[in-house]
């Protein structure tokens, strides 16, 4: 299958075609019933060097907050990636769509959702706990 | 500490003590305070009845970091009801180290042939500041790039301005009051709705200030001040959005480009849809990568402001390194690129200077070339027209004078009916029917359509609200609420609303902010007093607005967006008008 892939800011080393200036789009090719996990793999890019991330326009992740690495794609999802500079504050995505495990998440931690962890090179290897 | 009343029918200035009822009103608080007792709600925004209030925060002028904001509030010309619009700007902390509480201009000439200005400069013998006018007619017609230097030029010593461009002159509903940046730019706006043609129909045109030997700001617990700010300088240095070299300090607030725009929330050509395939081109992360492939090495955001340590100001500079435009803000990026189906950088720049040079709010102007591009005027993706469109609102031509009115009266012009706009102010860059709690925030704000009235800083607020699903109308609508009064308090407090990012996150610095306002003001206030504070903002505000004809049933949003689905999550704003209601019923 075939995935639209966006990185944003430095996370456009990750992509292959350095045109484009402060982004890279990659048309990702992987085989059916492939995960963000897997997708992120391929590009060889460390979960944790990403924040805000979206998949078809649904928010998935936020810096130190991903529940999605088991996400399963489907044919030409559009996939975008952060990088830990990138912002998006709770009053400008309170109310935006989401994907179902992040909801679920949201559920039961509202507090994830209001807050900006710090997804930064001084907390990386403590952001998958929190 | 005074009220200084400048009166232009005879340009005569009054000094009066600072009453008791306003001992801890500062900034927004007491902007809105003073037009709600002095301004008939009824009174004609550019007559003779309006004032035109200036007041710095609570902590502005002392060593707070980025604090250095001016409040500026009369009854609006654009939405008709009342206004306070802000700018980070070094004139606020000077009119404070004054002793100026507030400034309030009041009255107007009969003469209107001439502009005045203000001199507003400290006596050392008197131990008091001192007022002169002088005759600003020969700067009248001139764009703020050209009359900056001259009065810079023409003073001694360093000075703060305040003034007006061309939009104010002419009275447009369109036009902001502009002060000064850390360069001497005329780019630090107080921009929305129709301040400047406030300012204008008082005839004054400049209020030049010089604070060389006053006193400054007294502050009552110096140590209980100190240890407030040092938990907000280690929150501010600490956070990743607003830490040196972090979000805002390195792509300024144009990060949330293409963050919105996967989001489905761009607003593009005129609210028709979610997302612009140019967006990523009109973003920080381009602006970043565009100055360093231009200037040859990394070029990190500047302070508009004395004392701001997270420096998001950002400049796009030309090929031959010179400077196209400054500040290039998220907001006025969108207005005048994806909102116009435009991804042309260089353009988008030269409207943004255009705009700060003549005096006009981006949002505004971005907005209502986007409702002349849907009524025909243009065509969408047109970046020379809507350059063009802007030297004629800049210029008064018939065309520009009425596209001056703003996006409403385009609109009704024009006979379009897709208009963003909530009582009479054009919508920022959030859309509504994709981000659903900023639009429960636009419609219910006192303020019209207003990005910047939902800030949130109190950790509690989920703990406060979490009787209700705050993913449900009822719950947003609770958090609206909250986060309209966090924000109101900010507003006065003097600190720009970007410090609510690392103190949301870092409790110690929220509790620093706190004792940073109970320093100076030798409070002892709690997080709780700081929302109820806020909430008295709002009361005051509202109460103003309701006496003004603007009752709830202004608290909503344009029809088009419950009708027609928004690209590319094809939603409708479905948010119950129960729920909007539900935003100030209980306060």
């Amino acid at each position: 299958m075939k995935l639209d892939v966006w990185l944003y800011g430095v996370l456009r080393k990750y992509g292959t075609d350095p045109s484009q200036i402060g982004f890279a789009r990659v048309n990702a090719e992987l085989p059916a019933g492939a995960s963000m996990g897997d997708l992120l793999a391929m590009l060889h890019l460390p979960t944790q060097e990403r924040g805000i991330t979206f998949v078809n326009g649904n928010l998935s992740a936020l810096p130190g907050f991903q529940p999605d690495l088991g996400h399963v794609f489907e044919d030409g999802d559009r996939v975008a990636l952060f990088d830990l500079k990138s912002m998006w504050p709770f009053q400008y995505r309170n109310g935006a769509a989401m994907t179902e495990a992040m909801r679920q998440a949201v559920a039961e931690n509202p507090e994830s959702l209001l807050h900006h962890q710090h997804g930064d090179e001084d907390s990386r290897g403590e952001d998958q706990e929190q | 500490m005074w009220i200084l009343r400048i009166n232009m029918t005879d340009r005569t200035s009054k000094w009066e003590a600072v009453p008791e009822r306003f001992r801890t009103l500062y900034g927004r608080a007491l902007t809105s305070k003073i037009v709600a007792e002095e301004v008939p709600p009824l009174c004609h925004a550019l007559g003779p009845n309006n004032k035109l209030v200036f007041s710095a925060g609570i902590v502005t002028s002392t060593p707070a970091p980025t604090s250095a904001r001016i409040s500026v509030g009369c009854k609006s010309p654009l939405t008709g009801g009342i206004k306070e619009a802000n700018a980070g700007t070094s004139w606020g902390p000077d009119l404070a180290s004054m002793r100026i509480r507030a400034l309030i201009v009041e009255g107007l000439p009969q003469d209107t042939d001439k502009f005045w200005g203000t001199f507003i400069h400290w006596d050392k013998d008197a131990q008091k500041p001192v007022v002169e006018f002088f005759d600003a007619s020969e700067y009248t017609g001139k764009d703020v790039y050209e009359s900056y230097p001259m009065i810079y030029q023409r003073f001694e010593g360093r000075i703060s301005i305040a003034s007006i461009g061309n939009a104010g002159e002419y009275g447009y509903g369109n036009s902001g009051i502009v002060f000064n940046d850390q360069a001497k730019r005329p780019s630090r706006y107080a921009g929305r709705g129709g301040v400047g043609a406030v300012m204008a129909s008082k005839r004054l045109k400049f209020i030049v200030l010089n604070e060389k030997g006053s006193p400054g700001v007294e502050i009552v617990d110096k140590a209980l001040f100190d240890e407030g700010r040092k938990k907000m300088i280690d929150a501010i240095r600490t956070h990743p959005i607003s830490k040196p070299k972090g979000g805002l300090n390195t792509y300024g607030t144009a990060v949330l480009v293409n963050i919105l725009n996967e989001a489905g929330g761009l607003p593009t050509r005129n609210f028709s849809a979610g997302r612009f395939d140019g967006a990523p081109k009109t973003a920080g992360e381009a602006i970043f990568e565009t100055n360093k492939e231009r200037t040859g090495k990394e070029v990190y955001n500047h302070a508009c402001s004395p004392g701001c340590i997270i420096q998001c100001s950002n400049t796009l500079f030309n090929p031959d390194k010179s400077e196209r435009a400054s500040c290039i803000e998220y907001e006025s990026t969108w207005a005048l690129g994806a909102n116009l189906g435009v991804d042309d950088l260089d353009d988008i720049a030269t409207m943004v200077h255009l705009c700060n040079a003549y005096g006009l709010d981006t949002i505004e102007t971005g907005v209502t070339l986007g409702v002349a591009m849907e009524g025909g005027v243009i065509p969408f993706g047109d970046s020379k027209g809507a350059i063009q469109l802007i030297h004629e609102m800049g210029k008064g031509t018939p065309t520009g004078k009425m596209l001056g009115g703003g996006a409403e009266v385009a609109g009704k012009l024009l006979g379009v009916r897709r208009v963003p706009t909530v009582k009479g102010q054009a919508m920022p860059a959030y859309e509504p029917r994709a981000v659903k709690g900023i639009g429960i925030t636009y419609a219910t704000t006192t303020m019209g359509a207003d990005h910047t009235a939902g800030y949130t800083i109190c950790p509690e607020i989920l703990g406060v609200s979490g009787k209700q699903d705050p993913l449900s109308p009822e719950g947003k609508a609770a958090l609206s609420r909250a986060f309209q009064a966090t924000t109101a308090f900010i507003d006065s407090s003097g600190h720009c609303l970007f410090i609510a990012f690392p103190i949301l996150d870092i409790a110690s610095g929220f509790e620093g902010f706190i004792q940073e306002c109970n320093g100076v003001l030798g409070t002892n206030w709690s997080a709780d007093d700081v929302v109820a504070y806020g909430a008295e903002v709002l009361k005051v505000e509202r109460a103003f607005n309701e006496a003004a004809g603007i009752k709830a049933e202004a608290d909503r949003l344009p029809e088009f967006m419950h009708l027609e689905p928004l690209p590319p999550h094809n939603q409708v704003f479905d948010v119950p008008d129960e729920a909007l209601d539900s935003v100030f019923k209980e306060m």
